[in-house]
C-alpha cells in the first residue's frame, strides 16, 4: 500500500542559512554598484592611459575568433551610446555603415588604424548573422508539418528514399514509417514543436552526411543481446527468456532522437551557448548550413555517447540526453574550441566529422 | 526576489509545506500529456518534442504538489508502463477525444489495463478528454470512450473521475477510498482551478 508522503518544515536549518544567505545579497549588491559605477570610470581611465577606446583594446588584443568576437558584442550591448547599442541590431547590408559611424564617433583616425574597420567589420557581420539566424531558425521551426503542402511531402518523401533506398514505402500512411524511427503510421504527429525544423535536419543529415546516417539507423534496428544473468534467468519461464534476449533493447529511434536533437541544438542556438562554437567556425555570416552541420555533429556524438552510457533500453533517454547536454555545455564555454570544423556541402560526405 | 527579501528582513521562516503526491500519467501518444503539464507548470508549450522514455515533473498547487512522472505513449514505450506503476497514489489518464474510433479503441483498451492492473486498480483515476476545442472531438458526456457501465458496480477498484462527475466503481473498498476520496478532492479543487483559468487552450470543458 503506498503511504501518503508528507514534507516535514526544516525550522531547524532555516536560522542557520538566513546568515550566509544575507551575506549573499550584500555580495550581489557590490557586484551591481561595481557594474553600474565604478567600471565606466575605469574604462575612462585606461582610455586616457592606452589612448585606446575599448573596442580597439579588443581588437588588438585578441586574434580573429569567438573570443574577440564576444567581447565585442558585450561591449557594444552595455555601451551608453545609442548608436552602439544598436549596432547588433542592424541589417547586415549596413554593417560597413554603422562600422563608419562608429569610428567617427569614437574619434578614431581610420588612416592610423586600417585595420580596426575590417575587425570591426568581421565581428558585426558574425554578430549579426547569428542573430538572423536564430529568426530564420525560429521562422522554420514555427512552421508545422502541412500534409496539403506538396513541398513538405517531397521532403518527406526523399527522406524515406534517402535512408531506405532499397525499399519503396506501400503508402503515404504506413507502419514502415516506424522503421526509420517514426512512433506512428504518421510522421506528421512526430513533429510537433519542432515543426519544419526538425524535417529540415535530417533531411540534411541523410543527404550530406550519408554513411553515418545509414550507420545510426543501421545501429538503431540492431537487437542488443543483453547479458543475462544466471540469477535472473532462473526466475524466468522459457518465453519471458527468449523475448528478453532479443528484445530490441536500446528501443533507439532514429528519427524521434532527431527530432529531440533538433530540440537540444535549437535550445543551444537561442540561449546563446552555440555563439561559442558559430563564430569561430563562420568567419563570415552563420548562416542555416552551418546550423544544420553542427546538427550533424551532434547526432554523430549522441548516438557514440548512446552507446558508451550502454542505457538498458529507451526509458533512459532523457536522463542521457540531459547528460549529453550538460557534457555539450561545458565544450561551449570555452570561448577557443569549436565542436566540429565547417565544411562546404559538397566536401562534407568526404570528410567524417 | 522581493518576497524573498521581504521574508528575510523580517525573520520570517519559509511558507508552510504542501503535502506532495505520486502521481503517473499516461495515455497514447499524442493525446497532450506533456503539453497539460508543462501548461500546469507554466511553461512554454509551443517546443514541446515527442516524450522518449519518460520524464518527472513537480506541478504545483495551492494547497498540494504533484510529482508527475509523464510516461510516453509511443508503443515501443507504452510496454514499459508498468514498470514505473510502483509508488503511485494517483493515475492521470489523457486522451485525444478528436482521435479516430481505432485510437479511441486502443484508449480504451489501454485505459481497461490500467484500470486492471493489481497496482493501479486501487488508487484514484482521473481521465481527461482532451482536444476538446477540435470539432471532432467526442463531448465529454459520450461515454462511448469510456464505456463505462451505468451500474455502479464494476470489477474495477478505482475511483474514476471525469469532468468533475465521480462514478463510485467498487463496493468492497471503503476503507482505503477514504483517503482515495481526500486525494480526489484535492485533485479535482486543483482541476476545478485548471477549469477556471483562462489560460486554458484545450480544455473547456
Amino acid at each position: 500500500m503506498p503511504m501518503g508522503r508528507r514534507v516535514y518544515p526544516v525550522s531547524s536549518n532555516s536560522q542557520r542559512n538566513q546568515q550566509p544567505d544575507s551575506n549573499r545579497v550584500l555580495t550581489q549588491l557590490l557586484v551591481f554598484l561595481y557594474c553600474k559605477c565604478l567600471w565606466r570610470g575605469l574604462k575612462f581611465v585606461i582610455r586616457k592611459l592606452t589612448g585606446r577606446c575599448e573596442l580597439q583594446r579588443i581588437c588588438y588584443n585578441n586574434k580573429p575568433g569567438a573570443r574577440r568576437t564576444l567581447k565585442i558584442e558585450s561591449s557594444l550591448k552595455c555601451s551608453k551610446h545609442e548608436l552602439l547599442q544598436s549596432a547588433i541590431n542592424v541589417h547586415p547590408d549596413s554593417v560597413e555603415k554603422t562600422i563608419d559611424d562608429i569610428i567617427s564617433l569614437k574619434k578614431i583616425n581610420p588612416d592610423t588604424n586600417p585595420q580596426l574597420g575590417i575587425s570591426l567589420q568581421a565581428c558585426l557581420l558574425q554578430i549579426v548573422g547569428y542573430r538572423n539566424l536564430v529568426v530564420e531558425v525560429e521562422k522554420l521551426r514555427r512552421e508545422p508539418y502541412d500534409c496539403e503542402n506538396s513541398a513538405h511531402e517531397e521532403m518527406l518523401m526523399k527522406l524515406w528514399k534517402e535512408l531506405r533506398p532499397d525499399s519503396p514505402l506501400s503508402g503515404r500512411i504506413s507502419k514502415q514509417w516506424c522503421e526509420i524511427g517514426f512512433q506512428g503510421n504518421d510522421p506528421k504527429t512526430d513533429f510537433r514543436g519542432m515543426g519544419l525544423l526538425g524535417l529540415h535536419n535530417l533531411l540534411y543529415f541523410a543527404e550530406h552526411d550519408k554513411a553515418t546516417a545509414l550507420q545510426v539507423l543501421h545501429d538503431s534496428l540492431q537487437p542488443k543481446h543483453r547479458n543475462v544473468s544466471t540469477e535472473e534467468a532462473s526466475k524466468m519461464s522459457k518465453a519471458e527468456w527468449d523475448k528478453k534476449k532479443f528484445d530490441k533493447a536500446i528501443g533507439y529511434s532514429f528519427a524521434i532522437v532527431g527530432i529531440n536533437i533538433t530540440d537540444l541544438a535549437y535550445s543551444l542556438l537561442v540561449s546563446g551557448a552555440l555563439k561559442t562554437h558559430l563564430y569561430n567556425v563562420a568567419p563570415e555570416m552563420p548562416s542555416l548550413v552551418h546550423f544544420q552541420q553542427t546538427f550533424c555533429y551532434l547526432m554523430q556524438e549522441f548516438h557514440r555517447f548512446w552507446i558508451e552510457e550502454d542505457p538498458c533500453d529507451i526509458m533512459e533517454f532523457n536522463r542521457v540526453r540531459t547528460k549529453f547536454h550538460k557534457r555539450v555545455l561545458k565544450q561551449l564555454k570555452n570561448p577557443d574550441m569549436a565542436l566540429c570544423p565547417h565544411f562546404t556541402a559538397s566536401d562534407l560526405h568526404l570528410v567524417n566529422l | 526576489m522581493l518576497d524573498y527579501c521581504f521574508r528575510t528582513l523580517c525573520c520570517k521562516g519559509p511558507p508552510p509545506p504542501r503535502p506532495e503526491y505520486d502521481v503517473v500519467c499516461i495515455g497514447l501518444t499524442g493525446s497532450g500529456k506533456t503539453s497539460l503539464l508543462s501548461r500546469l507548470c507554466s511553461e512554454a508549450t509551443d517546443n514541446i518534442v515527442p516524450t522518449t522514455g519518460f520524464s518527472i515533473k513537480a506541478v504545483p498547487f495551492q494547497n498540494a504538489i504533484l510529482n508527475v512522472k509523464e510516461l510516453g505513449g509511443a508503443d515501443s514505450i507504452k510496454k514499459y508502463w508498468s514498470r514505473y506503476y510502483q509508488g503511485s497514489q494517483g493515475v492521470v489518464f489523457v486522451l485525444d477525444s478528436a482521435s479516430s474510433e481505432e485510437d479511441l479503441e486502443v484508449a480504451r483498451t489501454e485505459l481497461h489495463s490500467a484500470l486492471q492492473h493489481p497496482q493501479l486498480c486501487t488508487l484514484p483515476f482521473l481521465i481527461l478528454a482532451n482536444h476538446q476545442d477540435k470539432p471532432a472531438a467526442r463531448s465529454v458526456q459520450e461515454k462511448v470512450f469510456i464505456n463505462a457501465p451505468s451500474t455502479p458496480h464494476t470489477p474495477y477498484g478505482a475511483l474514476c473521475m471525469m469532468d468533475g462527475c465521480t462514478f463510485w466503481a467498487s463496493k468492497s473498498l471503503p476503507v482505503k477510498l477514504g483517503r482515495a476520496r481526500t486525494f480526489c478532492k484535492k485533485l479535482l479543487y486543483s482541476y476545478d482551478s485548471l477549469r477556471v483559468s483562462k489560460s486554458w487552450g484545450n480544455f473547456h470543458f
